[in-house]
């Protein structure tokens, strides 16, 4: 809630002119919104471009913005357009029938981390290549509700559509994983 | 395969990939970027005015200074010449249309005069009873005076004819009678 309220003082700030608070805007979001855009391109690693494309964005249209939602869920929004918009280019450029994590360039497998279970590279490959393959309807909404953990009604909200709608999207992608992922788990 | 297996996959991933190192945003391009985005708004419509007008203004020139093609021209003329056939054909038409018109009134009146020549003249035909009246008394008379010897009979048959036909020209004659009559008699008065 005083993050709520500390947004809202935030934005009026912002308004009046004091661009000081929209810096204090980016430090406190910038981390979330890179982990997203992050996920949502398939693990690339580098999101830098992508990140601050969201915040010009975000410069350009926070004045306009009514809090019809809350400031993070803005910010998200414009984080999945402007990553729908960065893999659309990227698709473009390439033209590749086989769907491969958007970020072919400098894409690396993360060495593991010591003390932990992770993944082999072979299964985190085809974890990144399913999620990857999936349609940007549902692997929207399969990002934010398994790896953000957003609630639904939060959800529903970003992507502009319903609860029905989310839980139809959230099923018929498992359905497309469950497919291409049942071998790792077997 | 289960939604929590689903869930519990994607996070290793997620965990595999590891965190990204921190982003940093910089502001002073986004402010950069902001302001010369207002810039291009503001003078886009301007300079897309400006375009407008100048080629507005050298399309005026082209169609102004322009000189028509030898086809152009001879399109011309034959446009002229044919709005010119029109305006004589519905002048003539026109024409048509007005005489056919009169044709049409004077048969009519024609037609109408025909008719009333064919009744007969009430008046005249008064006229050729009461002639043939007094020509008949006339005649009678003329029988009376010379076939029959009856010269008073005669006289009144006479004096009737004058008396109901005085302007009618068997009047005339009847006077004419009359007056032999009397000459008559005063001859044989003198013998």
């Amino acid at each position: 809630m005083a993050e709520i309220i500390d947004d809202e003082i935030l934005i009026e700030q912002f308004r009046r002119g004091d661009e000081s608070a929209f810096e204090r805007i980016v430090e406190r979001y910038s981390a979330d919104v890179a982990a997203l855009a992050n996920r949502l391109l398939g693990w690339p690693g580098e999101v830098e471009d992508v990140t601050q494309e969201i915040f010009l964005a975000a410069f350009l249209g926070l004045k306009k913005f009514r809090s019809e939602c809350s400031l993070k869920s803005w910010l998200f929004i414009i984080t999945i357009n402007k990553c729908r918009s960065y893999r659309y280019r990227w698709k473009l450029r390439h033209l590749q029938a086989i769907p491969i994590p958007i970020n072919g360039i400098g894409m690396r497998l993360p060495p593991a981390e010591e003390g932990d279970s992770p993944m082999n590279a072979e299964d985190f490959q085809r974890v990144r290549l399913a999620v990857a393959a999936l349609p940007a309807r549902y692997r929207e909404p399969v990002v934010l509700r398994y790896l953000q953990e957003l609630g639904t009604d939060e959800i529903s909200r970003i992507l502009g559509i319903s609860k029905n709608t989310l839980h139809v999207r959230l099923s018929r992608a498992r359905k497309h994983l469950r497919e291409k992922l049942t071998e790792i788990i077997e | 395969m289960t939604e929590e297996e689903i869930k519990k996959l994607l996070r290793e991933a997620d965990k595999t990939a590891g965190g990204i190192a921190p982003v940093r945003v910089n502001l002073s391009a986004i402010r950069r970027r902001a302001g010369r985005r207002n810039m291009i708004i503001l003078v886009a419509p301007l300079a897309s005015a400006a375009v407008l007008m100048v080629a507005l203004s050298i399309l005026a020139l082209m169609f102004r200074t322009a000189e028509p093609t030898p086809e152009q021209e001879k399109i011309a003329l034959l446009e002229t010449q044919i709005k010119q056939l029109q305006a004589r054909t519905d002048a003539a038409l026109g024409l048509i249309q007005e005489v056919l018109e009169e044709e049409r009134k004077q048969s009519r009146l024609d037609e109408l005069q025909a008719q009333l020549a064919s009744i007969p003249d009430p008046l005249e035909e008064v006229q050729n009873q009461v002639d043939k009246t007094a020509f008949v008394l006339v005649y009678q008379a003329d029988r009376l005076y010379r076939e029959l010897n009856q010269t008073d009979s005669a006289v009144e048959n006479y004096n009737r004819v004058i008396a109901l036909f005085p302007e009618n020209r068997w009047a005339k004659v009847a006077r004419q009678r009359l007056s032999e009559i009397e000459n008559k008699k005063n001859l044989i008065k003198q013998i």
